[in-house]
Parts: C-alpha cells; sequence; structure tokens
C-alpha cells in the first residue's frame, strides 16, 4: 500500500471517528426525534469508498450497534444497515458521488430506506409506518443529508473528494 | 485486473452480504432473552465507552440548559410537600384506627435518558444507571408525569426499558376512585407520534367517563399502586356486550422523556 493510500486511510478513519464521538457526545443536545445519524452517516461515507462487501459488513456492525443500543426489535437494525451499506457502495458505480447534491441524496436515501426496513422487520403498522416514513423519516433524512454535506465540505482534502464545480 | 481476480472478487461481496444477512435475520430470530442478554454484554464491554460518553453529555445537558426547569420544579415540590406531615400524620392515624399497616415505601433511583436515532426508540429505552447503583430487570420506571415503563435487562452502567408503547407492555390498573380495574396495552397499529394505551378487561356493567385518573392497581406485584398511567380518552369498543375497552392518553411520552426515576422495588423486597 503506497504511503499516499495509507495516509488518505488514516484520515477517513479520524474522519469516521469524529462522527462517532460527535454522535453519542454532540446529538444529545440538539434533540431527539429529528437529530442526524451521525453514525449512519460516517456509515456510508465508508459505504461509498469500499467494496459491496466491506460496506454490508459495516452497516452490519453499525447495524448491530444501533440494536444493542435500543433492543426493541433486536436484528432489524443490523438487516437494515447491510442493505443500506451494499446499496450505496453498488450504486457508487451507478451514481457519481462527487457531485455534492448526489452525495446528500445518497444520505437521505440511506437515512430514508433504513427506516422502512426497520420499521417493516419489526413489525409496524400501517398507521405507524405512514407517520413515520411521511413525517419523521424524511425530516431526519434532510437534517443528516445537510449535516452530511457540511462534513463533506468541511472534510473534502481528507475524504478525496473532487467536488463538481 | 484479470477477469478471474475480478470475479472471485465480486464472489466475495457476494458472501460477505449474504453473510450479514444470514446473521441478522439469526439475530431477529433469537429468543428475546437470548437477545436482551447479548445486548447487554455488548453494552457492558465493546459499548461501555459510547454509553459512558453519552450519559456525560446527557448530564452536561441536563446541567447547563435545565437548570431553571428544574430548579422550578424542584420549588414547586418543595412547597407541594409543605402539606406533607400533616397529611402523614392525618393518614397514619386513618391506618391505625382501621388497624391497616404502613404502606411500603420504595427506594428510588434518577437516571439519564439516552435516546438513540434508531426508529424503534421509543419502544424500548437506554437508561444512563445500571446493576452497580441497584437497577434490576423488573423495576418499574416512572416520569413526572407518570409511568414510562419497565427496566428488562440491566449491566453495571446503563439498563434497557421496555415502556408502555411496546407492543409486548401490559399493566394492571385501577381508576382514580378505585371502583374499575382493568388491563391497559398500547393501541395496536397506532400512528407511533400518537400511540394510545387501551383500557382492556372492564366489564361491560361497569362504565369509567372520559376524563377519569387510570392509576397503578398494584396487583401481580410488577407495579407499586398508585402510578399515574393516564386519562381516558372515551370508549374504543365494545367486545360482545361482555367487555369494553377505553382509550386512554398516557400522561408519559416516551420519545420526550429525559430523565426518570426507577423503583428499586426488587432491592426494597429483598430488605425487607
Amino acid at each position: 500500500m503506497s504511503f499516499d493510500k495509507r495516509a488518505r486511510r488514516r484520515r477517513l478513519i479520524l474522519v469516521i471517528v469524529i462522527l462517532i464521538a460527535a454522535h453519542f457526545y454532540v446529538r444529545p443536545w440538539v434533540g431527539t426525534r429529528v437529530a442526524p445519524d451521525l453514525l449512519m452517516l460516517a456509515m456510508m461515507l465508508v459505504a461509498i469508498r469500499s467494496r459491496p462487501g466491506v460496506a454490508a459488513v459495516a452497516g452490519f456492525l453499525v447495524g448491530l450497534t444501533a440494536d444493542v443500543l435500543s433492543p426493541a426489535r433486536f436484528g432489524a437494525g443490523a438487516l437494515a444497515c447491510t442493505i443500506v451499506g451494499y446499496l450505496a457502495a453498488y450504486g457508487r458505480a451507478v451514481f457519481f458521488p462527487d457531485n455534492l447534491l448526489v452525495n446528500a441524496g445518497l444520505f437521505a436515501g440511506g437515512i430514508w430506506l433504513r427506516t422502512l426496513i426497520v420499521l417493516l422487520a419489526g413489525g409496524a403498522g400501517p398507521g405507524e409506518l405512514a407517520g413515520t416514513l411521511f413525517i419523521w423519516a424524511p425530516v431526519q433524512a434532510v437534517v443528516t443529508a445537510l449535516v452530511g454535506v457540511v462534513v463533506v465540505i468541511f472534510f473534502r482534502d481528507w475524504l478525496a473528494i473532487r467536488l463538481d464545480e | 485486473m484479470s477477469r478471474d481476480q475480478g470475479r472471485s472478487l465480486s464472489r466475495s461481496d457476494t458472501v460477505l452480504l449474504v453473510s450479514c444477512l444470514a446473521l441478522s435475520i439469526t439475530a431477529m430470530l433469537l429468543p428475546s432473552a437470548w437477545a436482551l442478554a447479548f445486548a447487554s454484554s455488548v453494552r457492558a464491554t465493546a459499548l461501555a465507552p459510547v454509553v459512558w460518553l453519552q450519559n456525560n453529555a446527557e448530564q452536561w445537558r441536563s446541567s447547563r440548559l435545565e437548570l431553571e426547569d428544574i430548579a422550578a420544579a424542584r420549588d414547586s415540590a418543595a412547597l407541594a410537600a409543605q402539606s406533607l406531615p400533616g397529611l402523614q400524620a392525618e393518614n397514619a392515624e386513618l391506618r391505625g384506627l382501621l388497624a391497616l399497616k404502613s404502606r411500603v415505601s420504595y427506594r428510588t433511583i434518577a437516571a439519564e435518558v439516552l435516546h438513540q436515532t434508531s426508529p424503534t426508540d421509543g419502544r424500548t429505552l437506554l437508561l444512563g444507571v445500571g446493576s452497580s447503583a441497584g437497577v434490576r430487570a423488573g423495576n418499574p420506571v416512572v416520569s413526572p408525569e407518570g409511568l414510562v415503563g419497565l427496566v428488562v435487562s440491566a449491566e453495571s452502567g446503563s439498563s434497557v426499558a421496555m415502556t408502555w408503547a411496546h407492543p409486548d407492555f401490559a399493566a394492571s390498573v385501577v381508576t382514580e376512585d378505585g371502583s374499575v380495574m382493568g388491563i391497559v396495552a398500547p393501541t395496536p397499529g397506532a400512528v407511533a407520534s400518537e400511540t394510545l394505551l387501551e383500557l382492556r378487561g372492564v366489564p361491560y356493567r361497569d362504565t369509567v367517563p372520559a376524563g377519569k385518573q387510570v392509576l397503578t392497581s398494584g396487583l401481580t406485584g410488577v407495579y407499586p399502586r398508585g402510578i399515574p398511567v393516564g386519562r381516558v380518552a372515551g370508549t374504543r369498543r365494545e367486545e360482545m356486550g361482555w367487555e369494553r375497552v377505553y382509550r386512554l392518553t398516557p400522561f408519559a411520552n416516551p420519545g420526550q422523556v429525559r430523565h426518570v426515576l426507577i423503583y428499586l422495588i426488587r432491592e426494597t423486597r429483598l430488605d425487607q
């Protein structure tokens, strides 16, 4: 592995560590329901830079962490994040993540899809499904996408992103 | 990259995906007790630093942003408590006249609620205190508004409570005047933000007017008697002329609650 590649990987790990620390230390200050999901954001940043298999493993680990901290339907988060991680990495070949809007769309879509799968796997009724998917999940997805855009702009050199002008 | 190499890498991607999906589905099929035990052991070991970090953030936030509210609540509570000695003396006198034993009092411990971003947060809550503070599975959890739920697992530095919004929740209740008893459980399939409780098992001959307050009955020994649960909002349905089911507006909102009290009911019983 070249020195440049190793340095890039180290910077990516640092960004991920910052996001994880912010998820558990800064997010509680924001509020609860519509607070950005920085853990999912970190996972998607890894996913769009990895092979689909690695992204699936990263998703599984993040989902399992969510399940351990909120075990209402154990395993649903792991299932959802595995699928989201794999699709984010797979979608990298289809979409071009160097565009800021596409990045934001990927983050928002990932959060919404995660919520959909968790609710379906958790046996949510039609009322809960509709209320969450059309009111709360879009708000959380947009907030997370906005934070994701800020992270991408702020750390674009570290994340080796060449944003379109 | 040769064609063979590319093929083997994509096969490894598929193998990793299928393995993760299989593990996730296995986790979903685990018996509830196993899943809780696994989650508890991971929280106590690998995730202990992040639970500690979030608990510190919540405590810091409370001390910074909610100091005025807490001071106001303490002043109100101090004012209300001024009439307490008189009431206690009167209560003791009446209990003496009726030859009743004194009421059992339980020790409580305050805890921060560590909310998560998962869509199922609110059905279960992660609490910032655990078995090292005396918390055990089966301890009731209340907020200043009313009943929140029940601790289902506890490790040294944190615990998990199942709230009344969880599909498995049920509690024995009684109306404030003690005339009607029943069981409360969450309304199935309701919108999460508008989840209500149902008061079930009320005999058809009994009617409960809207607005009546419902408290825990103390039967079954899980919850102490007298914890406010909710207020009757109307009739939901009538079952074949033998049972009425009422809608209940809960007092406590698990999605918003930030601080709770845990009744150390098991510890108190062991002491006795």
